[in-house]
Formats: structure tokens, C-alpha cells, sequence
């Protein structure tokens, strides 16, 4: 079942276009990461799902419903991002106390047993914790209102390695128990990669590649070989890098499909085959066309 | 236990270590595999991926599916599996042997008594 359908989805401020005519769907039960360099709309796009803002142009469409103002889709759907804001009037207990009232599938039992785990103190107020600190917080309410959709939006901003681990883990695990379809945001992919089922790769407000992460692991190459052996590659695959090296080798990165019959001739040609991180792919798809930062000191 | 630096997608790498629990014998023919959640919880994975693995085996007819209660393995399983990776992994890797021995203009004589010797070895371990 398709729980998100986006079509055309344009958000303009200030003459500016943060986002340019988006399409996709997002099946139930997935979990899915939006990837994409600072400033390429990832934030506006999930905002314009959770209903925070309302698209210039295009359509949402959430659970069936117009996210903006849809009090059915605020209850069916959380955004974690490290602004929410709480009043700092009440204590960190007070906050999951209200959260239990207003999300139907809340679960107070894992609240506690991860805001004991974190080491939060009930009288804490939310304005005193560090930036880390704010974001395990809002990760627990995150998973814990277990909403049909949950979206985070960098939602490690501050978090230190053993905390980021900690909250891959719970957020498997929970998911493995309780499957709902989860949205993370976040601009480097390495070590949420495994916990993702799909990725969503937009770039200066524009969509670029939806695609499994298995798919796309097995479709990336990184190949070296000379300039003549490389020409050999079958028409349809896509070159997303290329950079001469000494000795008139060439370093290229391709996205296609590659038969082992094209694989062994390569091998032949003497063409070396090396692993390409899926972060790296997302890099090169998104590149700006300009030159890397080696054409700034030329 | 994954290595996720290299260029096998994981699920190749869960078929993998599948397939390794039923050649130990840690998993025997006729019994239940590991569901594709409990292969996500112990691998840390996206329970998709780890259900693309179990597909594979299923595909290559080393485990079956019996409807609501799982995915068992074939009675043939360890035959299947032994002659896949003798035709497949073994050949690849003496083919990467045979091309680094000739680099090394080292015979075909002297490579079968390397051969041999580690053979030696690695039986007097076990």
C-alpha cells in the first residue's frame, strides 16, 4: 500500500525554488533514507509531508489525506527534528507523560526503560540539555509514539558515535517488532546504510534516484584500467566519475548492470574492480558539475 | 561477520553465511532456518535484505518455504551447496592462484606441492 504519494511538489520561498517538481511514492512498512548534500531540500520536502508547510505547486499526499492542517495525519505521523520544541515549563517526564496522551500507539513501557538507559532525570527541562542530548530525547519520543509514519530529520545532529550506534539498533529492533513506514534524513549514508531498505536522493530541491540500497550497491562499480580497455563498456551504463591517474590509467565510477560475460572480458583487459561506498555514489550523482574543490587552488 | 566495505551486497553475504551454518552442520537438513527478523537483529540489517538472502536459497532449492511457519532446509542442501561453491567460489579462487603463480613463474609442479603441503597443515590443526 502507497502511504505517501507526491506528485509535482514545489515549494518556492522568497523567489527561490527549494524544491522543483518532485514525484515519488513511498510504499508501507519501509524503511527509507533521504539523502542529500546540506541545502538540497531535504528539510523543506519532509516538512511539506509532516504538513508543517504548504506546497507552491504539486500535490501531497499522506495516508491518503492533505497532510496541512489533517489532525488525521498529526496523529498518524510524527516529525523528529532537533527544533521540536517543548515548553520549558514542564519536566522531561511531563513531555512523555503528554506524549502518551496524544499518540494512540504510544508506548510508555520503552520510554522509560530508554530514558533510564540515556540517563535522563525526570525533573530535567528540555532547554537545559545539551544539543546531543536533545536529539536521544527526541528520538525516544520518535519511536516510541510509533505512528505509522515516522520521519526523523537528522536525527543524530550531536549525538556522539555509541549513542548513533545505540539509536540504529533501537530503532531496528522496534521497527523488526512493530514494522511502520520511517523516513530518516541525513546527509552521510555510511552508517545508517544497512538499517535502510530504500534511499531517496534529492539534490538542489530536485529528485535524483529512488532506489534499494542493495540495487544500488550491486549496480556501482569503481574501475581501473587503461582509457582503451574502459571504452568497452556496454553503452547503457552510466559514468558518474572519472579521474586520470598516473600511467595512463583511468579511475572510473559506472552505475549499470553489468553481465559476467562483460565482467570477465574486462578482467581480460586487465580492468581492476573495486568496491564503491554507497556514500560515494550519492556523491558523485549529485556532483556539482563544476569541479571539485581541486579546481578552487588551480 | 558482514563486511561491509566490499563489493558483495549483503544479502549475498547472508545466503553466504546461510549456507556456511548448513555445511557445519549447525542448521541440519529438514530443520527450520533463522527468520529473516531474527537474521535483521543479528546482523544489524534491514529485514528486506535479509529475506532477498533467504530468496536466494530458496531460489537455489536449499531451503523451502512452508507457508506460515517458515523456511526449512532441503534435504539435498549440503550436496547442492558443496557442488555451487566447488563449481563457483573454489574455481574463482584457484583461477586468481593460477594467475598469481604465473606472474611468479612459479610451476605448475611447485604449486601443486604448495598445495599440498598447506593441505598437511591445515589437517594436522583440525
Amino acid at each position: 500500500m502507497t502511504v505517501i504519494d507526491v506528485r509535482g511538489l514545489t515549494k518556492q520561498y522568497g523567489g527561490l525554488h527549494a524544491l522543483n517538481a518532485i514525484n515519488f511514492s513511498i510504499e508501507e512498512n519501509k524503511i527509507i533514507g533521504l539523502i542529500g548534500r546540506n541545502g538540497a531540500g531535504k528539510s523543506t520536502l519532509l516538512k511539506c509531508l509532516a504538513g508543517y508547510y504548504h506546497p507552491t505547486d504539486g500535490q501531497v499526499r499522506v495516508l491518503g489525506e492533505d497532510p496541512f492542517d489533517s489532525l488525521f495525519v498529526s496523529e498518524n505521523l510524527i516529525f523528529v527534528d532537533d527544533e521540536m520544541s517543548f515548553s520549558s515549563e514542564i519536566t522531561l517526564a511531563d513531555i512523555l507523560q503528554t506524549a502518551a496522551r496524544f499518540y494512540p500507539n504510544w508506548n510508555q513501557t520503552l520510554a522509560q526503560r530508554l530514558f533510564d538507559y540515556f540517563s535522563f532525570r525526570p525533573n530535567q527541562l528540555h532547554s537545559e540539555l545539551s544539543k546531543g542530548k536533545i536529539s536521544t530525547f527526541n528520538m525516544i519520543i520518535g519511536l516510541c509514539a510509533r505512528t505509522k509514519i515516522t520521519i526523523f530529520d537528522e536525527p543524530t545532529t550531536g549525538m556522539d558515535y555509541s549513542v548513533r550506534k545505540d539509536f540504529y539498533r533501537a530503532l531496528l529492533k522496534d521497527y523488526i517488532k512493530h514494522p511502520r513506514t520511517i523516513i530518516l534524513s541525513s546527509h552521510l549514508l555510511n552508517e545508517l546504510e544497512t538499517v535502510l531498505e530504500t534511499i531517496l536522493l534529492i539534490d538542489e530541491g530536485r529528485f535524483v534516484i529512488q532506489e534499494s540500497v542493495d540495487q544500488l550497491k550491486e549496480k556501482s562499480y569503481g574501475l581501473t584500467g587503461s582509457e582503451e580497455s574502459l571504452s568497452h563498456l556496454p553503452g547503457d551504463v552510466q559514468i558518474l566519475h572519472e579521474e586520470e591517474l598516473s600511467g595512463n590509467q583511468v579511475y572510473q565510477v559506472i552505475l549499470g548492470d553489468l553481465t559476467e560475460e562483460t565482467k570477465r572480458k574486462l578482467e581480460k583487459e586487465d580492468v581492476q574492480f573495486s568496491p564503491v561506498s554507497i556514500d560515494d555514489v550519492c556523491l558523485y550523482l549529485t556532483k556539482a558539475k563544476r569541479g571539485g574543490i581541486d579546481h578552487v587552488f588551480e | 561477520m558482514l563486511d561491509h566495505a566490499s563489493n558483495k551486497p549483503i544479502y549475498i553475504q547472508i545466503a553466504e553465511w546461510l549456507e556456511n551454518e548448513v555445511l557445519s552442520g549447525r542448521v541440519e537438513a529438514g530443520e527450520k532456518i533463522y527468520s529473516q527478523y531474527q537474521l535483521a537483529d543479528r546482523f544489524n540489517i534491514n529485514p528486506a535484505t535479509a529475506a532477498k538472502g533467504l530468496k536466494l536459497l530458496a531460489e537455489e532449492e536449499i531451503v523451502h518455504k512452508r507457508r506460515g511457519l517458515g523456511m526449512f532446509v532441503e534435504e539435498k542442501a549440503v550436496n547442492i551447496i558443496r557442488e555451487k561453491r566447488k563449481n563457483k567460489t573454489l574455481k574463482r579462487m584457484l583461477r586468481e592462484i593460477v594467475k598469481e603463480a604465473n606472474y611468479l613463474d612459479v610451476s605448475m609442479d611447485e604449486l601443486s606441492e604448495m598445495l599440498r603441503r598447506i593441505h598437511e597443515e591445515e589437517g594436522e590443526e583440525e
